[in-house]
């Protein structure tokens, strides 16, 4: 199953999710953390709203597509 | 509140657009090739713009900040898994679906299932999504025709009916790629501006998130770490988990988006189509977010309706528009977005809105329509009736299922049975959960056969159809597990279903006979990557 896949496509899968994971696990462990500061604004705008929405997204979209 | 004429303006300006755009590119329409699949010659610029444009709909613009405004913060990772399901469709179907290069969605259930008979069960819930997503983009037009006109919510029905049926009646795939990539660009700039208006007018984005914790101090809440959850649906980790899943795996698998594969030039320029899909589509969803989380702040400081007496916060200035426009079912919520920017008093901002609004709208019920023209007309009168009309006569038949299609649609529209992004969640899971399994494991795994392929489309369209629906009626909201109660498990859109149709597709393809080996090599091995 799912053989011929190239191997760039689980690391992606993987960067995403875990990206996910990660700080979801953060929000329900660590109290206020989406509101704790990191350069001056609130984190969630950083991790959620920039990187994991747009950025990363680009990043390995990029990556995936001689 | 009357009409302003700068909004109106605005509108007629995106009309002209799309006329000019129509217009131009008809010519190029020349045969059956050419309108059903714009002949296979759009870049990847182009195609991604327009893939946005089709795949993002009213749903998007309106019911994503409208489930922030009710959910609060948690509900931005719902965002995360729509775009985040992108890049992962590059190599999962996008670059495989355009090296076979069919012409309709059913075409590969047909081909690699061996049987002309999967065209009609494929069809079932596309069908069922189809309808439900050409509802919800004419409710959506609704809203924006009610924006710019500020008439009747029934009479801005009518006239988002005809603005559709107009504009899908116009030309095929050819006119609609070319105008949805300018309707991708329109609606990520008006979404864009949407949220620098929004930022600015609080001084940033600190200021922003002060304003907000000021009037819901809830907000920014997350499950189990704050005492009190943003929204009783947020406040079980699956609340958040089920929302990011709902949509995660359409772009891959949705009908709509599946046939734009189609029209790319080449499997590089499918494949660099997602990028600028990610492109257009993710710095829209950043300004939707902005603007969904300011929604409520902004309609209960700025709204001229928070002056009418009796109306108290940003619900009691949804319910009295409600009242004064006949807004019908549950889609004056969905009003919350156009709201929030009306407050911030800037004509200008209102018609880009709006001319945004309306790309969204329009585009995601051309996709859809033309889904849905190819689905009854090509291939079920077509391939599986054996009638000649479709291939002599695709425009005749195309228009005469577009009137069917949209009559019925804009019916339900008069009262929507849900808000936007709860009727294109319900499709969702209706799609991923029954045909979702057998296009993708068709493509990835050479076990997939008939017997599974036809036993999971039937099998799961009846699951996810009754118990969303069942959820929806007898516990007041689509969102709790049905089988629990409300206020009991939260199990959004009841997701969980795509995750029980892989594994039951793959458990009924183990115990049941295989395809024939050239079968397999050629709809299976020969679309991968390597081959």
């Amino acid at each position: 199953m799912f053989k011929g896949l190239p191997k760039v496509f689980w690391a992606g899968m993987g960067l995403l999710y875990g990206w996910f994971f990660l700080f979801f696990l953060l929000e329900i462990t660590v109290p206020g953390f989406p509101l704790k500061k990191f350069l001056g604004i609130p984190g969630c705008y950083l991790y959620n709203w920039i990187l994991a929405l747009w950025v990363l997204n680009m990043i390995v979209a990029v990556i995936f597509y001689e | 509140m009357g009409a302003n004429p700068v909004v109106i303006l605005g509108a007629l300006i995106y009309f002209a657009i799309m006329i000019a755009i129509g217009w131009y590119s008809r010519k190029a329409a020349l045969n059956a090739s050419d309108y059903y699949v714009a002949g296979r010659k759009v870049g990847p610029f182009v195609n991604g713009a327009a893939l946005a444009s089709t795949y993002l709909s009213p749903a998007s613009f309106l019911g994503l900040p409208a489930f922030i405004f009710l959910l609060g913060y948690p509900f931005w990772w719902a965002l995360v898994g729509i775009i985040g399901g992108m890049p992962i469709a590059t190599l999962l179907t996008a670059a495989p679906l355009r090296k076979y290069a069919p012409t309709s969605f059913t075409d590969y259930y047909a081909d690699r299932y061996d049987s002309k008979w999967l065209r009609l069960v494929a069809g079932i819930p596309t069908l069922i999504a189809g309808i439900a997503y050409v509802t919800l983009s004419i409710v959506g037009t609704a809203l924006f025709m009610l924006a710019i006109l500020k008439l009747n919510f029934n009479v801005s029905v009518v006239i988002a009916a005809l603005v559709v049926f107009v504009y899908v009646y116009w030309g095929g795939m050819v006119a609609t790629t070319w105008s949805a990539a300018f309707q991708g660009v329109t609606m990520a700039v008006a979404a864009v501006v949407g949220a620098i208006y929004t930022i600015a007018h609080f001084g940033g984005i600190n200021g922003m998130t002060e304003a907000v914790l000021s009037i819901s101090p809830n907000f920014f809440n997350t499950p189990y770490a704050n005492e009190k959850a943003s929204h009783a649906l947020m406040g079980m980790w699956t609340g958040v988990v089920g929302f990011y899943y709902t949509w995660h795996f359409g772009f891959a698998a949705m009908p709509y988006t599946v046939v734009r594969f189609f029209t790319a030039q080449d499997i590089k320029s499918a494949r660099r189509s997602v990028f600028w899909a990610v492109f257009f589509g993710g710095a829209m969803y950043m300004g939707l977010t902005i603007i969904g989380t300011a929604a409520r702040t902004l309609i209960e400081t700025l709204h001229p309706f928070m002056q009418v007496e009796g109306v108290k916060n940003a619900v009691d200035v949804l319910k009295h528009m409600k009242q004064v426009y006949g807004v019908g079912g549950a889609a004056v919520t969905d009003y919350s977005m156009i709201a929030a920017m009306e407050g911030l008093k800037s004509p200008f901002l209102l018609a880009v809105i709006c001319a945004g609004g309306l790309a969204i709208a329009m585009s995601t019920a051309a996709g859809w329509t033309m889904v849905l023209n190819v689905l009854l007309g090509r291939d079920l009168i077509g391939k599986v009736f054996g009638s000649n009309w479709p291939e002599e006569k695709p425009v005749q038949v195309t228009r005469i299922m577009t009137t069917l299609v949209i009559v019925i649609c804009t019916l339900i529209a008069f009262n929507p049975p849900a808000l936007v992004l709860d009727i294109s969640g319900a499709a969702f899971i209706v799609i991923l959960a029954s045909v979702g399994p057998p296009l993708i494991l068709g493509i990835w795994w050479h076990r997939a056969n008939t017997t599974a392929a036809v036993a999971n489309i039937l099998v799961m369209t009846f699951l996810s159809t009754y118990s969303w629906m069942y959820a929806n009626t007898k516990l007041g909201s689509a969102h709790w597990f049905f089988l629990s109660k409300k206020g009991g498990i939260v199990t959004p859109h009841q997701f969980y279903w795509v995750f029980v149709g892989f594994v039951f597709f793959i458990l009924i393809s183990l115990i049941t006979k295989p395809n024939k080996d050239e079968i397999v090599k050629k709809y299976s091995y020969d679309l991968r990557p390597e081959n």
